[in-house]
């Protein structure tokens, strides 16, 4: 079995962000890097199914020299070899091209389980897995929170609005998206830090790949204005309670 | 010159500091209260990530990364508990490595590989009540008899004793031999009829790491249990003190870069008279003195990692380093309770045990003072 493991580099989410001078994008430097917190989910649900099965298993980033480290971090927590799509811009791509680009290396490899994380925590679209599939012609499954693979089926659970969880199967080969909860990931030990040292990091330029055009384009990005602190709930104390509940199973994961 | 850190360094700053974060800052300071060394938490999960034998070779069960991983995995543990990063410090730099440098064959299969690998935990015994700063003073005695040596003596202020599965412990083994001449280093296994512990230490500061007295009343070691040549002791222990400053010069700058974080948070948040306190200068210049200190012990710490590990000569830098690291460290705790103000002098905040555990850096491993007799002398050779 075959499995590959999209993922993403971006910024350490305490830090302080600047809008970069063409104000469509955040300012890149001086950021710390980190692996997309969704897509460590995935990296984690692959390298499970690997240990289970011994399936082979890729991961993919799209992005600068410096994502390789990034890439390192999946290495070292057990992905067999990794595959970096070279792109400086890729932060200007739009996710239908970056789904393009991993449509485009994925195609002909026959890979049996896509894992993605279900957004990133930079532009946050949850588009690039849902339209990798589609380019690819695999079913999708989204915000995964529950995981089990027998034969050619996996059987997922899926979170739902106001806390609802649906369970659906698929038959391989197939993509998933990967929501906080599916998993606790495992550090990167030291002696696999140092292992993943030696593993393979295949390089291939995006240009090679022949990326789409995009079909959406960024205008502006501004900061959301400063709001008051908080939200009051007036009212009847019976029926502020219920609203609270309802806030509390909605917006947060208190009451899951 | 390149003043990167590499890829996997990164990562495992990373990875050392998401661990310290979410499973050892929040018991440092119920640990510190209850004087609780947990060692499932604060050694034997050190190994199962890889921490416990980071300089030594995979062979001998490390994970064969350089000194500089090593002085970043105590910093990032020291930053949240300096309990924690003096166990691994203790353990690496002060039993392990002897016996990785001096030690036969045998002698590393057979303790080494558990130590590195997290198994076994290591101590060292070297000071005595009349042994400080002073090792050529050690009084315990080893007197060989067919294949064993039988030891007499008390050892105090060992850090790791009585949880500490393996110690490396100095003995007089030459009565007649001039003060340096005529000490031996031995291997002794907990456990060992003759070997004991005397009492616990209750200490100002680094509580959660214990601190005990060996007590050697005719203990029968194996002869094959001498760590390097007969006579030699003094090298060894001073061999082990260099690499040892290492290990401590990273503990005072974790301490101090945790004291600087801490009171970066509160004076960024806290209002008097009506603004945030740090648009007083008297607030942020203090700041700005706390960080420019602990960026330049980074510095010398890295720097004296980094001879380390090229094999070139340490022992003046790793000096240096110690002394300047472990004053910042004093230094910046201080401060930090001071910008605090009332709330730090309390248990509410980290910064009051972060000036405790700070203080420490300053004796042990080699006192301030010996630090600046180690650098006088090769300035004035």
């Amino acid at each position: 079995m075959k499995l590959l493991v999209c993922i993403k580099q971006v910024p350490d989410m305490e830090s302080k962000f600047k809008i970069d001078a063409d104000g469509v994008w955040y300012d890149r430097s001086d950021l710390a890097w980190r692996m997309n917190e969704y897509d460590e989910f995935a990296v984690e649900q692959a390298v499970q199914v690997k240990e289970a099965t011994g399936a082979d298993l890729t991961v993919l980033c799209i992005g600068p020299e410096q994502v390789k480290e990034t890439m390192k971090k999946a290495l070292a927590m057990g992905c067999d070899r990794g595959v970096h799509i070279a792109d400086d811009q890729s932060h200007r791509r739009d996710p239908y091209q970056i789904a393009s680009l991993i449509a485009a290396f994925a195609g002909d490899k026959g890979f049996d389980l896509i894992f993605t994380g279900m957004q990133s925590q930079d532009r946050g679209s949850g588009q690039v897995g849902v339209m990798a599939a589609e380019l690819l012609g695999l079913p999708a499954v989204t915000t995964i929170v529950g995981f089990a693979l027998a034969g050619d089926k996996i059987t997922v659970k899926r979170e739902l609005e106001g806390g609802v969880k649906a369970t659906v199967e698929a038959t391989l080969p197939a993509l998933v998206t990967c929501q906080l909860g599916l998993n606790t990931p495992r550090y990167p030990t030291l002696p696999n830090i140092m292992k993943a040292k030696k593993k393979e990091l295949l390089a291939v330029a995006a240009a090679d790949l022949s990326p789409a055009d995009a079909l959406l384009q960024t205008v502006k990005l501004t900061f959301p204005e400063k709001k008051g602190g908080g939200v009051f709930l007036e009212g009847d104390v019976g029926e502020v309670a219920d609203r609270l509940i309802r806030i509390l199973k909605e917006k947060t994961s208190v009451l899951a | 010159m390149k003043f990167e850190l590499t890829e996997e360094q990164n990562l495992l700053r990373d990875m050392v500091r998401q661990f310290a974060e979410t499973e050892v800052a929040p018991s440092a300071a119920e640990r510190d209260e209850q004087e609780h060394f947990d060692r499932a938490l604060m050694f034997d999960r050190l190994g199962e990530l890889g921490l416990t034998g980071i300089v030594f070779p995979e062979e001998y069960g490390g994970a064969g990364a350089d000194y500089i991983s090593y002085a970043i995995a105590v910093e990032e543990l020291s930053r949240v508990c300096g309990s924690t990063g003096v166990t691994l410090s203790a353990h690496l730099s002060l039993c392990s490595n002897p016996i990785y440098l001096f030690g036969t064959e045998e002698q590393k299969k057979k303790y080494l590989v558990p130590l590195a690998e997290g198994t076994a935990l290591g101590a060292f015994g070297l000071t005595e009540p009349s042994a400080g700063s002073d090792a050529g003073g050690t009084r315990t005695t080893a007197v060989r008899q067919g294949d064993e040596w039988i030891l007499n003596g008390t050892k105090i202020f060992i850090t790791n004793a009585g949880d500490a599965d393996t110690y490396v412990v100095l003995a007089r083994t030459d009565k007649e031999a001039q003060k340096h001449h005529g000490i031996s280093a031995f291997i002794v296994e907990k456990g060992t009829p003759g070997f004991s512990f005397g009492k616990k230490e209750k200490k100002m500061g680094i509580r959660s790491s214990p601190t005990m007295e060996l007590v050697f009343e005719n203990c029968r070691v194996p002869h094959e249990n001498m760590l390097g040549e007969e006579g030699i002791g003094f090298k060894v222990a001073m061999k082990t003190l260099d690499g040892g400053r290492i290990g401590i010069a990273s503990q005072a700058l974790g301490i101090a870069q945790g004291a600087l974080e801490a009171a970066i948070n509160y004076t960024t948040q806290r209002e008097q008279f009506n603004k945030k306190i740090t648009a007083f200068q008297g607030v942020s210049f203090q700041l700005a003195d706390m960080a420019t200190q602990v960026q330049a012990a980074r510095l010398m710490v890295y720097n004296a990692a980094y001879r380390a590990s090229a094999h070139l000569s340490y022992s003046q830098e790793s000096a240096m380093a110690k002394l300047f690291a472990s004053e910042t460290a004093m230094r910046v705790t201080t401060q930090a309770v001071q910008l605090f103000g009332g709330y730090g002098y309390t248990r509410e905040f980290p910064v009051e045990r972060m000036m405790r555990d700070a203080k420490i850096t300053e004796i042990y491993e080699g006192t301030s003072e010996v630090q600046r007799l180690v650098i006088g002398a090769a300035l004035t050779r």
